[in-house]
């Protein structure tokens, strides 16, 4: 039982994302790999890379639950779980006070309340709409000709504001190109952006009910600029995971030693 | 029929602290009158926060019947005017998502999910507005209301009065006017005990040909504008408007409207317009998109486009000719059901065509706006009809009314440019 | 077993049938019977919307969209007119663009439904529409026949005792029907003729003992039903929908059954004031609280679905209020909003298999 491992992988729209895990609940191996068009593929190449990467044989792995937008297409996992769910556990298992999980990810964000135990007590989802998902950020940054790491450099946010008030992507993008041409400094307009998607966070999170810490988990997550923000609207100080892209392939992972468990 | 008075009418505190803009150079002089409104409603918004208490307090939806509420002395809050206010100040956005949070879909009317936002978070930029011990709402407007004011009645535990309006779809029937004058006479029962007051009979006629008259000076107004120039802009005159809706029956609001007679008669007998070259008359169709009043405004004006006529400005002067005083339950029924947005579009197709030839105007601009679908529902087929019988340039905007998210400035600046192009080379022909 | 729709439709059309077409959602269909008129109602038309873009923003909800590019592309089924019963704000306009604006081949009707808190004017009122409808059409189809008039409301009142039957079947699990079945043959009473769908009816066998009960039991609640997809994927997930509150479905089927109609225009009043509460009738919220909490716990079900059609105001509205009155009992809510589109997206798959992770969890806390 000891040497007995666990797998999580998360199937995403822009990365695939795998933990491997031991009976401790120790991460012993982490891949993210671009999904590109080929969810299966994906998945399959970053399980082998993260067996790879362990020194791992495959026959040492329990359980493997698959997860993300994908996790139907992952034809070696034993079971399948939503990214909610996994989420919730991830966040739990990290930050052990977790009552709140905000996961921003590429195509959505969810704000998700979890019990003592990671488990999801309740949960809302965004629209169909992009505001308020990662995928508004990487237009917005395209428009400005910037990256999303400079994007998110939290200097941005500390000075002067503009409103962009559009919520809609399309309408906010030629906001932004109308501020450029008012030639309005860049950081005025990245703060004007982080807030804007703030506010559509907040709106979720209020919605539901903030209870115990706040984690926020997803890629958006690595962008600080957006998190100092958001902990200014909240009055909160939110966790901020190390690798806050594989949590949901994390808490796969742990529900993989649950379900194993209970076996 | 929808408010449209609010700006003016609740932002005077405002006004009154801070040096006032400069006018740009494309308008006019002033009307002297615009000092006048602003006491008279400051005075009303002054003394709202002393009524708790000494009156009963009541909100009432803009197309409702407040002539009956004034029998009983209650105190009338309007809560679109107070959303309007919201959007002016651009802080729609704000409120809105405070209602998104607890719940209500972005997709629903701005003015309620305002409102909403107000009544849960008690912020409001006209200090505190009282809380009421009675709602009145009718479905004259839209069926909107109806679903917003059943909100506030549950949550604040209050009781609710529904006005139902059934809709013209023809024309009026007996049983229509029947049905609406028979729930006029059950509201009294009602209304005696909220309010406490007992109904008079007499008291309530001398409102309502208050109310009666009141409304067709109202009227007299706008007719004004058909002098060329127009001695103000219908962006005035949606600050006008404010005291025929939220102070119609009180004398207060009968003897201001004379006043601004009288200065808009002497205006036209000078000839002094309300911007500095009227080149082209323009009509304007559905509620301000308020967060961009002064936007729209200078952007006519400098381009010597003046709206001289809009069609919810007219909403207060259009039916009170129905109002009889020797029978006011069926004259009411009347005058508030027949009302231009509780009729069909043939109906409002001859208002419009009415009021193009009456106000020789050269060119519509529509409001698309999200949130009042009786008002949005069909104006793609008024325009064509319109524009092919009469041959008139016509541009539609999709905005909103107190929502500034939905605005799209690149947008609707292309496509103004291109109606005010179109507008020229018609003209040229 | 249950014939599809436009096929059926056709058949009628070819017999010489006066078929009108109806929008949604009240109105008293025993007066088109006793005329020899089939109505035939028009939700959600399959079809790309093309033409209808002309006449309305893109902000308007789906129903009025695609029952005006079905109204604009009809291929003369329709011969008897179109009937719009006054059910919100924008389809109270286009019925006003259809007839005065638009213009089609023919008639017009239009049937206004009273609003708000009912009290004896509106029921006083709601017989003198009901006579004006029957004058109109007495005008066009000549007068009306009280006996026939009288023997449609005995098949409406055995069509409202047979669906009564029915739901009380399905929520307690009687019907070996899964939600797709369910739903089809509650949605044949909208085009078909009122004996043929009552022998359909009739022919759905109600079991004597309770069949195996679903893993999971849903209430749902909207204007239409999920699309099929949707439907069959609840159903792979163990998902039961045992009850029902629709407003193409049970909202316009009486709480109780009536006596047997002696004054037809009586009965058909009676009827529409026994009808449940309903967003459109725009009727109390507290009313629809306690209704909406009876049927959850009649059916014993588990969690609330809410199928909200984008831009839908009245459902929308009370949405807020009545997820948070069925939260604070304790069930959880999953509200799915639907532009009325063929097929299942990702999202909401994740949503509907993350309320199941959810109960899941809590059934084995």
């Amino acid at each position: 039982m000891s040497n007995a491992l666990f797998a999580g992988v998360d199937v995403g729209s822009l990365s695939t994302d795998v933990v491997l895990i031991d009976s401790a609940g120790a991460t012993r191996a982490e891949v993210v790999f671009p999904t590109g068009i080929n969810g299966a593929e994906a998945a399959q190449k970053a399980y082998d890379l993260a067996l790879e990467q362990g020194g791992i044989s495959r026959d040492q792995i329990k359980a493997v639950i698959a997860t993300g937008y994908g996790r139907a297409a992952v034809a070696f996992a034993s079971g399948k779980t939503t990214e909610i769910s996994c989420h919730g556990v991830g966040a739990h298992h990290l930050f052990p006070d977790t009552g709140t999980v905000i996961d921003i990810g590429g195509q959505d964000s969810k704000v998700i309340q979890v019990d003592g135990r990671g488990r999801m007590l309740d949960f809302s989802m965004n629209d169909k709409c992009a505001a308020g998902t990662g995928r508004f950020l990487e237009v917005m940054a395209a428009q400005l000709e910037m990256n999303l790491n400079e994007l998110s450099d939290p200097r941005h946010v500390s000075g002067e504001s503009v409103q962009i008030s559009s919520t809609c992507t399309v309408f906010a993008e030629s906001e932004v190109i109308s501020l450029l041409a008012k030639h309005t400094p860049r950081e005025q307009i990245i703060n004007g952006l982080q807030r804007s998607i703030v506010n559509r966070i907040w709106s979720m999170v209020i919605s539901i009910g903030i209870q115990g810490e706040i984690t926020i988990t997803g890629g958006v997550a690595k962008n600080k600029g957006l998190v100092t923000v958001l902990e200014e609207k909240l009055g909160m100080h939110l966790n901020v995971p190390d690798n806050p892209q594989t949590v949901g392939a994390l808490g796969a992972a742990h529900i993989a030693q649950r379900g194993f468990k209970d076996e | 029929m929808r408010d449209v008075g609010a700006p003016a009418l609740m932002s005077f505190r405002d006004l009154t602290r801070r040096k006032s803009r400069p006018v740009p150079e494309a308008f006019g002089p002033p009307l002297r009158s615009n000092k006048r409104l602003k006491e008279i409603l400051g005075r009303h918004y002054f003394l709202s926060r002393y009524v708790p208490g000494a009156k009963k307090v009541a909100w009432v939806t803009s197309g409702a019947p407040v002539e009956l509420l004034r029998a009983f002395d209650f105190y009338t809050i309007y809560p679109e005017n107070h959303s309007a206010l919201v959007g002016a100040k651009k802080n729609g956005a704000e409120y809105c998502s405070i209602a998104e949070s607890d719940g209500f879909s972005q997709d629903l009317c701005s003015y309620a999910r305002i409102d909403l936002g107000h009544m849960l978070s008690g912020k409001s930029p006209a200090g505190k507005l009282p809380r009421p011990d009675l709602l009145f709402c009718s479905n004259n407007i839209c069926q909107t209301v109806i679903y917003w004011y059943k909100t506030i009645a549950h949550e604040l535990n209050i009781p609710l009065i529904h006005f139902d309006a059934p809709f013209v779809s023809t024309k009026q029937s007996e049983a229509d006017v029947r049905y609406m004058a028979q729930q006029l006479l059950d509201m009294i029962p009602i209304l005696e005990q909220v309010s406490g007051n007992v109904f008079y009979l007499n008291d309530f006629e001398t409102i309502l040909s208050r109310s009666q008259e009141t409304s067709q000076t109202w009227g007299t107004i706008l007719q004004t504008m058909r002098a060329k120039p127009a001695p103000m802009t219908i962006f005035d005159a949606f600050g006008h408007l404010a005291p025929i809706v939220s102070l119609r029956g009180l004398p207060v609001a009968h003897d201001y409207y004379n006043i601004l007679l009288e200065e808009l008669e002497e205006r036209v007998a000078l000839g002094i317009g309300a911007i500095t070259e009227e080149r082209y008359r323009l009509i304007w169709d559905n509620i301000a998109v308020w967060y961009k009043v002064r936007f729209l405004a200078t952007f006519f004006a400098e381009r010597k486009m003046n709206f001289v006529t809009a069609t919810y400005t007219n909403a207060w002067a259009e039916t009170t000719c129905h109002l009889d005083v020797k029978d006011p339950w069926s004259s009411m029924a009347k005058t508030y059901g027949q009302i231009i947005l509780n009729n069909n579009l043939k109906h409002r197709m001859g208002l419009m065509r009415d009021m193009i030839k009456n106000f020789e105007v050269d060119g519509m601009v529509m409001h698309s706006t999200r949130s009042c679908k009786p008002y949005s529902v069909g104006q793609f087929d008024l325009r064509r009809a319109l524009g092919a019988e009469l041959n008139l340039p016509a541009v539609i905007i999709d905005a909103d009314i107190a929502d500034e998210r939905v605005w799209s400035e690149q947008q609707i600046q292309t496509r103004l440019e291109a109606f005010c192009e179109t507008l020229e080379d018609a003209a040229h022909v | 077993m249950i014939p599809n729709r436009s096929e059926y439709l056709k058949q009628q059309a070819l017999q010489g049938q006066k078929i009108m077409g109806v929008l949604p959602a009240l109105y008293p269909k025993e007066l088109l019977w006793a005329f020899d008129i089939l109505p035939a109602e028009i939700w959600d038309p399959p079809g790309d919307i093309v033409k209808a873009n002309r006449h309305l923003q893109t902000t308007i909800c789906p129903i009025v969209k695609q029952s005006l590019e079905f109204i604009l592309t009809e291929p003369g089924i329709v011969n008897a007119g179109y009937l719009f019963p006054h059910t919100c704000d924008s389809l109270q306009n286009l019925g006003s663009q259809v007839k005065d604006m638009i213009g089609v081949p023919v008639p017009v009707y239009t049937f206004y439904n009273p609003k708000g808190n009912f009290n004896k004017a509106t029921r006083a009122y709601y017989g003198d529409i009901l006579n004006e409808f029957l004058q109109v059409l007495a005008d066009v189809h000549g007068p009306p026949d009280i006996e026939k008039l009288r023997a449609a409301c005995e098949l409406g009142l055995k069509i409202d005792g047979r669906r009564i039957e029915l739901q009380q079947a399905r929520m307690t699990d009687r019907l070996s029907l899964n939600s797709q079945q369910y739903f089809q043959l509650i949605r044949a009473a909208e085009f078909m003729q009122p004996v043929d769908y009552l022998y359909l009816l009739n022919q759905v066998e109600i079991q004597d003992e309770p069949l195996k009960s679903h893993a999971i039991r849903f209430l749902i609640s909207g204007i239409l039903p999920p699309n099929d997809m949707t439907l069959s994927f609840l159903d792979d997930l163990g998902i039961g929908i045992v009850a029902e509150d629709l407003l193409a479905g049970s909202r316009r089927i009486p709480i109780a059954t009536l006596d047997p109609p002696a004054d037809p225009i009586e009965y058909l009043t009676d009827r529409f004031f026994l009808l449940p509460p309903c967003s459109t009738k725009a009727g109390s919220l507290d009313h629809r609280q306690q209704y909406l909490k009876k049927l959850a716990s009649d059916s014993k079900a588990q969690a609330v679905l809410f199928n909200i059609v984008k831009f839908c105001e009245p459902e929308l509205f009370d949405h807020r209020s009545l997820v948070k009155s069925l939260k604070n009992e304790g069930l959880p809510v999953l509200s799915l909003e639907t532009e009325l589109l063929p097929g299942l997206s990702g999202q909401t798959q994740t949503r509907i298999e993350a309320i199941v992770e959810m109960m899941g969890d809590e059934v084995l806390a």
